[in-house]
């Protein structure tokens, strides 16, 4: 397998090219073998978790008819917490769907044609390319006024507690890790490796834009040198694989019976009560209506 | 004017049967036995160093057989401008770096696709103008133009001050301390004299010389004896190239090279590439053949200089030129420094004669192939560039352009340059009138802007002169008792036809007729005299005053031979119809075998034996060989020297724009010629023709483009290229002579070989702005998608002076 | 390593002598190379950049020779010589408009060897991807040919997608014109192509030219009766008058009733990396009636959109124009 793909320039020098598409493969039977070793953990390590998540699973319902009682204001104990719990807001939901949407697209059209899939990928790529930047930024603006940042930094004991979690959940004795607010660590961890992705396709994607036509910007191939070029795809391409590994295991885990509360909750914007009162700590994610 | 039997009749080509069935061979035709083949490695990049060369893989592939550096070559001559046949930096893409030789030229390319090389990019620049520019890039490391200081060659690095470019402009010339001046009279003067002034920048481009035929070579070793199969336009003369480039003495120097497939300049003596197979065959003691690339051709074949300049031009109210003032910044390639600027203002000057002109000149060396002479050099760039102008000046005057023309062509008693050089003839005049009659100038002129249905058509003239003769060679010719004149020839066979034309003086002299003659050629181990060089239409006036030499001292020496076996005194005798006659006794004569014969058995002068004292060497080398084979002609050229030689062609031209796609065709085209005698009609006609064809693509379509990033070519192949194809010349071509003697040639006659080129070049482009109603485009070549661009008046995408698009 | 050009390396090369011999021997080598006239593939081989193992030249194939009378139209093997097509009678007097661009190609030596097949197959004359330039439709990330300082007088005008390279056959818009079918034989199948659908553009397959992949022959160009003896126009701008790629073509079919246009085909190469077919100029164009006016209208319609590069601002009128003439001076022959 090979890393990166090499070409000559027109002086005959070795020039980078990009990444070699066998990182796609690679990137794919990454997200196979996650997902089946995960499946395989589930059921060889803790069986019960299945049965459990299942019958979790049925337990979900629909909780936007349940406007459930009053709100309470802050900092309040679970059983002072409303039936259901406002988890994302129209917007955060908006952006999330149009960012998925977009990402989507945008590996439809980036790695469809390398399957052997062809068709005319290149203006829908940069097109989706654009909504992506567009909801991305305005997920940073959200997220810095409106939303509560805090919910994805990671706090001193959050990598504790996941450790816990994950001894716990291949069955092994330990002490009870505490519960998260909004998010736990490996959703933060997760949001900051589709950032990292994300950041990275998005910023070397503009600049690959002075490479093509398009109606933005005056196309100039030799803004930079050929090397920095190279590395620029390479960056674009990295990062495009990882995010391909990245939404395989996302995908998997929003629909997994025990996560679908939480898959829910992206269309519907609420948690039910219970999944809060189980799943969050009120101390560092007081419930809103 | 003489009645002469042979000189002035139609021959046929010499060789036109073995060209036509393939019986003649080219350098490349040739096989040895265990003949190797080389490979060249070229360099990619513009300008770089070779930092490592690992040819041990190569080495270790079966039939390779060895590898040529630049380590390998003898010493150059010194001069840090000069070219050798590989380099360790090279300066151009496409510079030979190594040479493989292998069994067959698969696996030589082979073994070079397996050689590491590690190269270091150097600075380069492509357009010299931006070599001039304060900071701008040198080709060279050691600079951008080259100086004689106390007979020794210097180079330095020049750059202009931010003043000077911003003294020009946007688009205009920068002009900056040339290193080339002249002038003549008072330009000042000149242009407050004038009615009209014309001031414009032009651009003239570099263009390949493109013979069908890439400069391969094959040799092989006899001994110390080195024989070479070789493309060049001049046998003898290839001989001392060959010797110094591979390092040997020139009498260890056997050169063959009977055919030559075009030249055009590119192939005068000895060419770069050929001591690589030479030293290759010496390093593996087996033959070596070169076979050059269409790519290589392009690389190392040679080019014109292109020129980027500014004329200014004064003229009268009656069409007098007062004043021409000149800047050419000359585009040189790497090596070597090319003379075509100062010859382009010369040229200037002697076609329209201002009484004041100036001409300032700089040449900047370029990471674009070496330059060389190509036809007419610097007389066909000043052609295309000024014959445009002068119509403008017309146009603005109203004046029509033959009578410009009448006004300013020099008389009998021309002089040229700075030095007011005389000429040995001129009938410029004569010739323009004859042309503008068999074209019907009144007439055609007249058709100039018509429209029929979408196609506009253009009338165009342009007066172009050039070089046309040199002297003091020597000629060599044996009578030999089969009755049949066997005449040495050193110049070479480059399709001109002088190898038979020229002969035509000798066998004119003592009246044999011509089927008895046969031409010794293309081979210097077949004793050929010293000859002039096969260029700058030097051949038709040296070597006709040469062989007349040679024929002169043969009738003398068969005067005397009949004098002293019949009687009498040499004067009394005639040689006449293949025999020596007495004049008023027909019955005592004798027949060329039998003086033949006589001269054998005399010995002395007449078998040569005794040889004149101004021989040049190889002449006296190559008559000694030829002792005793018969009567020996051998002289040197020592006939009346009477100022330069110079041969014209008035060219006239109609075309026809498509005004709805910029396309062009010539429709007619004429020729007019003073060239002192017509040697031989039908070639006259084939250089008057093909020259001014070469010309058509000057001016319409020859390209030579370069991506500036990477400076790199892409007009290598003949398609991208482009010079015209019989397809885009006009059945309705014409050539008619003046057919004056030149008083300093026995036989009257002039070379006629370049001057074609600039009149066909200058009347087409002079045509196709005269079609779009003097448009200017002042650049070179007039390609379709400009004269598009004129027409629909957008802006070219171009900046005036851009080289190399 | 060192990097030698214009100098063929060694393949092997294989004859057959049919066209199941052919397909057979695609099948058997995955890289084997289909030689026609080779006047694109020994380019490509002297340069080195495309190094075939095998080979397979099918001159031997006699199926792939010939005209023949099909549905009243004809069928042209894809070995057929231009100079055949040229010279055809019935091609000359029915579907002039083919004639005259196959007599448009290069020279007459190249239309000798050249095969109707190897035009319509040909590959594109960009300088910059010939050298061996590692640009996008060599598989690399850039386009050295749509650059600030780039050499694009020949380029594109239309349907540039990162690549700006235009299809330099002549035929192929007279083909288009004449509704001709192209006829692929891919191991056992056989398909039918429109022939502007055989063409495909850079934003599809930036690498390919035409839907040929590798593996796939050319068998024939079927000319329906449909077009036979309409109005047709052909013409070439170009720098020389022979042995020239197209600056712009134009190829149309007209078929006319009372000096109004009932139905129209037409098409152009050399604006783009495909010939075009033009229709929405046909659409425009049926019901009228053929002037002066009408044509410049086709002529200024079918330049809309178009997208210039540095210096090929000329391929628009050049095109307008051309276009208005394929419209003003198309006869039946």
């Amino acid at each position: 397998m090979d890393f990166f793909q090499y070409d000559s320039n027109p002086w005959g020098q070795e020039i980078l090219v990009r990444i070699s598409w066998d990182l796609l493969w690679a990137a794919l039977i990454f997200g196979v073998l996650f997902v089946g070793g995960h499946l395989v953990m589930r059921k060889l390590w803790f069986p019960a978790h299945g049965a459990t998540a299942e019958k979790a699973a049925a337990e979900v319902s629909p909780v936007v008819d349940d406007p459930g009682t009053p709100v309470a204001e802050t900092g309040v104990a679970s059983d002072a917490a409303p039936a259901s719990v406002k988890r994302h807001s129209l917007g955060s939901r908006l952006f999330h769907w149009t960012m998925s949407a977009a990402m989507f697209v945008l590996l439809i059209t980036a790695f469809f044609p390398l399957l052997g899939i062809q068709f005319p990928w290149l203006t829908i790529h940069w097109v989706a390319g654009l909504i992506l930047i567009a909801s991305i930024l305005f997920h940073i603006v959200h997220a810095t006024f409106v939303m509560d940042l805090k919910a994805v930094w990671i706090g001193p004991g959050d990598a504790r507690d996941m450790w816990r979690r994950f001894w716990r959940s291949i069955g092994r004795e330990g002490s009870e890790p505490a519960l998260p607010g909004k998010y736990p660590l490996e959703n933060k961890l997760y949001h900051h490796a589709v950032a990292v992705a994300g950041f990275g396709v998005m910023i070397t994607g503009v600049l690959m834009m002075f490479r093509i036509d398009t109606p933005l910007f005056a196309r100039d191939p030799y803004m930079f040198g050929e090397q920095t070029w190279g590395w620029v795809y390479v960056v674009h391409g990295l990062s495009a694989v990882g995010l391909v590994a990245l939404i395989i295991t996302h995908v998997y885990f929003a629909i997994l019976p025990e996560k679908r509360w939480l898959t829910w909750s992206m269309i519907h914007g609420r948690i039910s009560r219970e999944k809060y009162a189980e799943h969050h700590d009120p101390e560092r994610w007081a419930a809103r209506d | 004017m003489a009645d002469f039997k042979l000189i002035g009749k139609n021959f046929g080509p010499p060789d036109l049967e073995a060209k036509i069935t393939g019986r003649a061979k080219y350098a490349e035709d040739f096989r040895a036995e265990g003949m190797l083949f080389a490979k060249l490695l070229v360099s990619p990049m513009p300008h770089c160093r070779v930092t490592r060369i690992d040819a041990s893989d190569a080495l270790a592939m079966p039939g390779v057989e060895a590898i040529l550096t630049a380590d390998d070559l003898p010493e150059g001559r010194g001069a840090p401008n000069d070219e050798r046949a590989l380099t360790m930096e090279p300066l151009y893409e496409g510079e030979p770096i190594l040479a493989v030789a292998a069994v067959d030229e698969t696996t030589a390319a082979d073994a070079i696709d397996r050689i590491g090389i590690g190269l270091e990019p150097l600075p380069f620049v492509i357009d010299p103008l931006d070599s001039l520019r304060p900071g701008g890039p040198d080709a060279r490391v050691d600079g951008n133009i080259s100086m004689r200081v106390e007979d020794q060659t210097v180079l330095e690095s020049r750059k202009w001050s931010q003043e000077v470019w911003a003294a020009a402009g946007e688009d205009g010339l920068p002009m900056g301390e040339p290193t080339r001046e002249w002038s003549i009279g008072d330009i000042d003067a000149g242009f407050a004299e004038a009615d009209v002034i014309i001031e414009e920048n032009v651009f003239h481009q570099s263009q390949t010389h493109h013979p069908l035929e890439p400069r391969s070579c094959m040799a092989y070793w006899r001994g110390r004896k080195l024989h070479i199969h070789v493309s060049t336009q001049s046998t003898a003369r290839t001989v001392a190239p060959v010797a110094r480039g591979v390092g040997i003495d020139p009498s260890d120097v056997v050169v063959v090279g009977e055919y030559c497939g075009g030249g055009f300049g590119s192939k005068i003596s000895g060419t770069v590439n050929m001591p690589i197979p030479a030293l290759l065959a010496r390093k593996t003691g087996r033959p070596v053949m070169l076979r050059v690339t269409r790519d290589e051709e392009n690389y190392f074949g040679r080019a014109r200089p292109g020129f980027q300049s500014w004329i200014k031009i004064g003229m009268r109210r009656d069409g007098r030129v007062t004043a021409i003032d000149m800047y050419i910044v000359q585009d040189n390639g790497p090596y070597g420094s090319q003379g075509d600027h100062n010859t382009a203002a010369t040229m200037a000057h002697l076609t329209y004669q201002p009484e004041n002109m100036r001409f300032r000149g700089i040449t900047i060396f370029t990471n674009t192939p070496p330059r060389g002479a190509q036809r007419g050099p610097g007389g066909v760039q000043e052609v295309a560039m000024m014959a445009p102008l002068m119509d403008k000046a017309c146009r603005e005057l109203g004046i029509d352009r033959v009578d410009h023309l009448r006004a300013n062509l020099p008389g009998h008693n021309a002089t040229m340059g700075p030095a007011q050089t005389q000429l040995s003839s001129c009938f410029v005049r004569e010739a323009l009138e004859l042309g503008a009659e068999r074209f019907e100038w009144a007439r055609k002129s007249a058709m100039s802007g018509r429209r029929e249905g979408t196609k506009v058509t253009g009338i165009g003239v342009a007066a172009s002169p050039y070089t046309a003769g040199s002297f003091g060679f020597d000629g060599l010719a044996v009578l030999r008792p089969d009755g049949k004149l066997y005449i040495h020839q050193g110049i070479g066979n480059l399709g001109t036809h002088s190898i038979a034309d020229t002969g035509k003086a000798a066998a004119e002299c003592i009246d044999i007729s011509w089927d008895q003659c046969e031409i010794i050629w293309g081979d210097t181990s077949r004793h050929l005299p010293w000859s002039s060089v096969q260029a700058g239409s030097q051949t038709t006036h040296a070597h006709t005053r040469a062989n007349w030499a040679a024929g002169l001292d043969l009738k003398r020496k068969l005067q005397q031979i009949a004098a002293m076996d019949l009687g009498g005194s040499p004067a009394e005798y005639e040689v006449t119809g293949g025999r020596v006659v007495h004049a008023s006794d027909r019955a005592r004569t004798m027949s060329f075998n039998r003086a033949a014969s006589r001269a054998i058995e005399l010995g002395g002068i007449f078998d040569g034996h005794e040889l004149p004292e101004d021989l040049n060497d190889m002449t006296v080398a190559s008559a000694t060989a030829l002792v005793g084979q018969g009567l020996m002609g051998v002289s040197r050229d020592n006939f009346e020297r009477g100022g330069r030689l110079q041969s014209w062609v008035v060219g006239f031209a109609r075309v026809e724009v498509d005004i709805e796609t910029g396309m062009v065709d010539i429709i007619e085209y004429v020729g007019a010629t003073d060239c002192g005698t017509v040697l031989n009609p039908r070639s006259l006609r084939a250089q008057v023709l093909g020259g001014s064809i070469q010309g058509f693509g000057v001016a319409r379509s020859q390209k030579w483009v370069y991506d500036p990033q990477w400076g790199v070519p892409f007009t290598k192949g003949f398609h991208m290229a482009k010079p015209p194809t019989i397809l885009d010349v006009p059945l309705d071509m014409d050539v008619v002579a003046v057919d004056e003697p030149d008083p300093f040639n026995p036989v009257g006659c002039k070379g006629i070989g370049e001057p074609p080129m600039g009149a066909g070049a200058g009347a087409i482009a002079g045509a196709i702005e005269d079609a779009l109603g003097g448009v200017g485009f002042n650049r070179t070549p007039i390609t379709t998608d400009m004269i598009m661009a004129a027409l629909e008046d957008q802006p070219q995408p171009f900046r005036g002076l851009t080289a190399h698009i | 390593m060192a990097i030698i050009r214009d100098m063929m390396a060694a393949f092997e090369l294989f004859q057959p002598a049919s066209i199941d011999e052919t397909v057979d021997l695609l099948g058997r080598f995955d890289d084997g190379w289909v030689l026609a006239g080779g006047l694109d593939s020994f380019e490509w081989f002297k340069m080195r950049h495309r190094r075939p193992r095998v080979v397979i030249d099918v001159s031997g194939v006699e199926e792939l020779k010939g005209i023949r009378d099909s549905d009243g139209g004809l069928e042209i093997g894809a070995m057929t010589t231009l100079t055949e097509i040229v010279t055809n009678e019935t091609i000359r007097q029915r579907f002039g408009v083919l004639s005259t661009a196959a007599y448009a190609v290069a020279t007459p030596q190249i239309r000798n060897q050249g095969t109707i097949g190897g035009n319509i197959s040909q590959d594109t004359r960009c300088w910059y991807y010939r050298g061996g330039w590692p640009c996008y439709r060599d598989g690399g990330n850039i386009c050295y040919a749509d650059t600030p300082t780039s050499m694009n007088r020949e380029h594109c005008i239309f349907g540039a997608s990162r690549c700006v390279a235009v299809n330099p056959s002549d035929t192929a818009p007279a083909l288009i014109a004449l509704d001709a079918k192209i006829v692929v034989r891919s191991g056992g199948s056989e398909r039918v192509f429109d022939a502007e659908d055989f063409f495909i553009g850079p934003s599809t397959d930036i690498t390919r030219m035409t839907v040929l992949k590798p593996g796939d022959l050319v068998t024939a160009v079927r000319i329906p009766a449909e077009w036979a003896d309409s109005a047709f126009y052909f013409e070439k701008a170009r720098d020389r008058q022979s042995w020239d790629f197209p600056l712009v073509n134009v190829a149309t079919a007209i078929k006319t009733s009372g000096g109004t246009i009932q139905d129209i085909r037409l098409a152009v190469n050399a604006v783009a990396p495909y010939p075009m077919r033009l229709t929405r100029v046909e659409d425009q164009l049926r019901g009228q009636p053929i002037n002066e006016d009408v044509a410049l209208a086709a002529g200024e319609m079918a330049i809309q959109g178009a997208h210039l590069l540095r210096q090929n601002a000329y391929k628009v009128p050049l095109l307008r124009n051309l276009v208005k003439r394929a419209i003003r001076d198309a006869e039946v022959q």
